[in-house]
């Protein structure tokens, strides 16, 4: 592993609760900060330097918006609100590469290059695949079954995206500055995760009461694992 | 002295020391000149053996680099890469089922790559360094679950090229990360097993003898034991990249082909092996330049100690003559093939130019006395005046008649001269006595021959002169004095002398007679002849005296030859 100050700290702060909050339900603020590079320079993988071939840059995207941060074993029996995301393939790299959804959402790949993609799975709960097709056209599936899909490219074998699906909407992704709200959670104690798709994860417990907005403080990477 | 070995003939010697000379020089020559042609040819090998194994070091090093670059095509499987992906993100779901797919991917997509790849092993590797899968004949030694250490010292500067040991085996191998998005996800290895196979491949594609190392320790090689051992001990541990080095007294330029972290490969070429056709051929050359040099060598030596000997040999031949013919007065003839030898022979041509002439006054001095002595005899009678000197005259006359040789006709004109030296003993009472003589003045008279010989006989040089003195008076009819030997035991000089002497006698006038004519004389001699006197010296007489002979009347044959 990269000697890599990689602090994802995420400060929950004492936190008055903002205007609207139902006072049946809590909730959890915090600031995710990333220090380094999760990614270092690309690896050379042959000997023989790739001369004259232009590596294509994907647009940059902070490495913040790699985390999500959920809450596990939640038990929840209310309506789940169903979104159409869309993850985009531009510049061999599908953006955004990482995405929380509720359980039944739909998320589109539309092909935004000059050249044709590909989508695939072979993650257990939804393997797929959708074949190879052009710019300007989009396919899409809906994920029925929560856990994580690793979603490819088999023409671009670089190219990689991790779709979260989980089946309540305690979740949320940081802001550029690390900062998140996870809103109208019912009081309890909960395991809150801060995920990372390289890094890992980080779980804490977080017990979250009505009308109070709970701080609590996170920290990623995960060590190493021995 | 006959028993002491002779020295050797001139040209021998001249000829040995000159091609002894020649014949080192040559040798020295020859020597330094076939150690330079060895070192200059063992040099040259040396460099050739280099180079090859440079080059073979470089398509080596090529060769990885392609094994690489193989590695780096095989691990943008995506498939592979979105199993092994997907298989880390599920690492804690309890789906086995699912896991257990995935890994059935993994390994489907590896027997795949294996089909492209030759190598021992193919291993995977997730991006904690725990083996996922592995193929190929050696897959064994590299289980699942296992983690494998980041290979010491890969080499750096983005070669992944480096030494793996696993299961006790040490491995050549190149990896490759298999990268998702710019971030590591596993490894990909091609291992090769670093044995005596792999040994022997590099051997017959380099053409040389290989040797695996692993730091200090010999791992797999095509020597024989004892000359891995050797090169263990003297290369290995001193960790010598190139050079030479001799193995049980074999001598081998080495180098290491290439350096893989701990490991090394060592190509060896025996010098002995390469050069010694170049060496052979050198040398042969050589020798057969050095059999001309020789043979050119062996002429030249025999031209030149010809010119040498040469005209000392004529020189030799020359004197040789001279010396057998004892004619002293002959020049020799100038050589004209050195100052010096003409010199020495001038030198020696005045030197017997000058004894010749000493000689001759040594003779003339020495006949002069004789002729002194002979003279102061015949001066004690005046009836006898110069009857020596005339006698002798009359001998060489008849002697030359006869054909005698000079040293011959020598001996007698002195022996004629001494002919009556005897009568120096005779008392001149009974010499110059003017009458008869009675018969014991005779017989004193008759002493003379042997009173002169016994006189001459102390002077060595006189004794060819000798019979003259002593037989002058001896007749062929044995009736003369003093022995009265027949005419065959006389000598030829000695008869001449007396038939000389006796015509002398008569023609001179004595104190009791007149002096016959010469007519008369020759006469009485013819008269004589067979009887006193040899009727062949009687002739020989009257041929030298052509003057007196026309005058005389010569008797009967019958007479003459009775």
């Amino acid at each position: 592993m990269r000697l890599a100050l990689v602090v994802v700290a995420l400060h929950v702060l004492a936190w008055t609760p903002p205007a609207g909050a139902a006072p049946d339900f809590g909730a959890i603020a915090g600031v995710v900060r990333l220090t380094t590079k999760v990614r270092g320079n690309p690896i050379p993988t042959a000997a023989y330097s790739p001369r004259g071939v232009e590596r294509h840059q994907p647009p940059s995207t902070a490495e913040i918006h790699n985390v999500v941060v959920y809450l596990k074993g939640v038990d929840y029996r209310g309506p789940l609100a169903v979104q159409t995301r869309e993850i985009a393939q531009d510049h061999e790299a599908f953006t955004p590469r990482v995405l929380a959804v509720t359980r039944g959402s739909t998320v589109t790949f539309p092909n935004e290059d000059p050249f044709y993609h590909n989508v695939f799975s072979l993650s257990g709960s939804a393997p797929f695949d959708l074949g190879r097709y052009p710019r300007g056209q989009a396919r899409g599936r809906t994920f029925a079954k929560a856990g994580l899909v690793k979603v490819y490219c088999h023409i671009h074998s670089q190219m990689s995206a991790s779709i979260l699906v989980l089946d309540h909407p305690f979740f949320a992704m940081p802001a550029d500055s690390g900062a998140f709200e996870i809103e109208r959670v019912p009081p309890g104690r909960y395991a809150i995760v801060g995920w990372h798709e390289r890094v890992g994860e980080r779980t804490a417990a977080v017990r979250v009461e009505p009308g109070v907005t709970t701080s609590i403080e996170l920290s990623l990477p995960v060590d190493e694992a021995p | 002295v006959s028993a002491r070995r002779r020295p050797p003939r001139l040209i021998i010697r001249t000829l040995t020391a000159t091609f002894v000379m020649v014949a080192l020089l040559l040798v020295a020559v020859f020597v330094v000149v076939s150690l330079n042609v060895r070192a200059q040819v063992r040099q040259n090998v040396t460099t050739m053996l280099e180079s090859s194994q440079r080059m073979f070091a470089q398509l080596e090093a090529q060769r990885q680099r392609e094994l690489l670059a193989q590695a780096g095509i095989l691990a943008e499987s995506p498939t592979l890469k979105a199993a092994i992906d997907t298989y880390a993100a599920e690492a804690g779901s309890p789906e086995a089922d699912a896991r257990s797919q995935l890994l059935a991917t993994i390994a489907r997509e590896l027997d795949k790559l294996a089909e492209r790849v030759e190598s021992d092993a193919i291993v995977l590797v997730d991006a904690r360094r725990y083996t996922l899968a592995s193929v190929g004949p050696f897959s064994a030694d590299w289980p699942s679950g296992q983690r494998i250490p980041l290979p010491a010292n890969p080499g750096g500067g983005g070669r992944f090229d480096g030494v793996v040991r696993a299961a006790g085996r040490t491995y050549r191998t190149v990896w490759v990360d298999l990268v998702l998005d710019d971030a590591p996800i596993g490894t990909l290895y091609i291992a090769n097993l670093l044995d005596e196979r792999y040994a022997a491949t590099l051997a017959e594609l380099s053409n040389a003898r290989i040797v695996v190392a692993d730091g200090d320790r010999l791992i797999a090689s095509t020597l024989d034991a004892w000359e891995a051992q050797a090169f263990e001990r003297a290369i290995l541990a001193s960790r010598q990249t190139d050079g030479t080095v001799s193995l049980n007294g074999e001598p081998f330029a080495f180098r290491r082909l290439v350096t893989i972290g701990d490991a090394g490969v060592y190509a060896l070429g025996s010098i002995d092996a390469s050069s010694a056709a170049a060496t052979r051929q050198a040398l042969g050359t050589m020798a057969l330049i050095a059999l001309g040099a020789g043979i050119l060598a062996l002429v030249g030596s025999l031209w030149l100690a010809h010119l040498l000997t040469e005209p000392i040999g004529r020189l030799s031949t020359s004197l040789q003559t001279m010396s057998r013919s004892r004619d002293a007065r002959g020049t020799l003839p100038l050589s004209g093939s050195s100052r010096e030898l003409d010199t020495l022979i001038e030198t020696f041509n005045d030197l017997m130019m000058s004894v010749t002439a000493a000689e001759a006054q040594t003779e003339a001095a020495y006949t002069g006395a004789i002729r002194a002595l002979a003279a102061a005899l015949d001066a004690r009678d005046p009836y006898t005046a110069g009857h020596s000197e005339r006698v002798s005259v009359l001998s060489v006359a008849m002697g030359r008649t006869l054909g005698l040789s000079n040293d011959e006709l020598e001996v007698l004109r002195l022996g004629a001269l001494l002919h009556d030296i005897g009568k120096i003993g005779v008392p001149d009472s009974v010499l110059r006595k003017a009458g008869p003589l009675t018969d014991s003045e005779y017989d004193q008279i008759k002493q003379h021959p042997v009173l002169g010989a016994r006189i001459l006989r102390s002077v060595p040089f006189l004794a060819p002169h000798l019979p003259i003195v002593e037989l002058h008076h001896e007749r062929p009819d044995g009736a003369g004095y003093p022995y009265g030997l027949q005419s065959d035991a006389t000598p030829l000089a000695a008869r001449i002398v007396h038939v000389a002497d006796a015509y002398d006698a008569m023609t001179s006038a004595r104190a009791y007679r007149g002096a016959r004519s010469s007519s008369a004389a020759l006469h009485e001699l013819w008269r004589c002849s067979g009887t006193a006197f040899d009727a062949a010296l009687v002739e020989a007489l009257t041929l030298s005296l052509p003057g007196a002979a026309a005058g005389a009347e010569r008797p009967e044959p019958s007479v003459v030859h009775a």
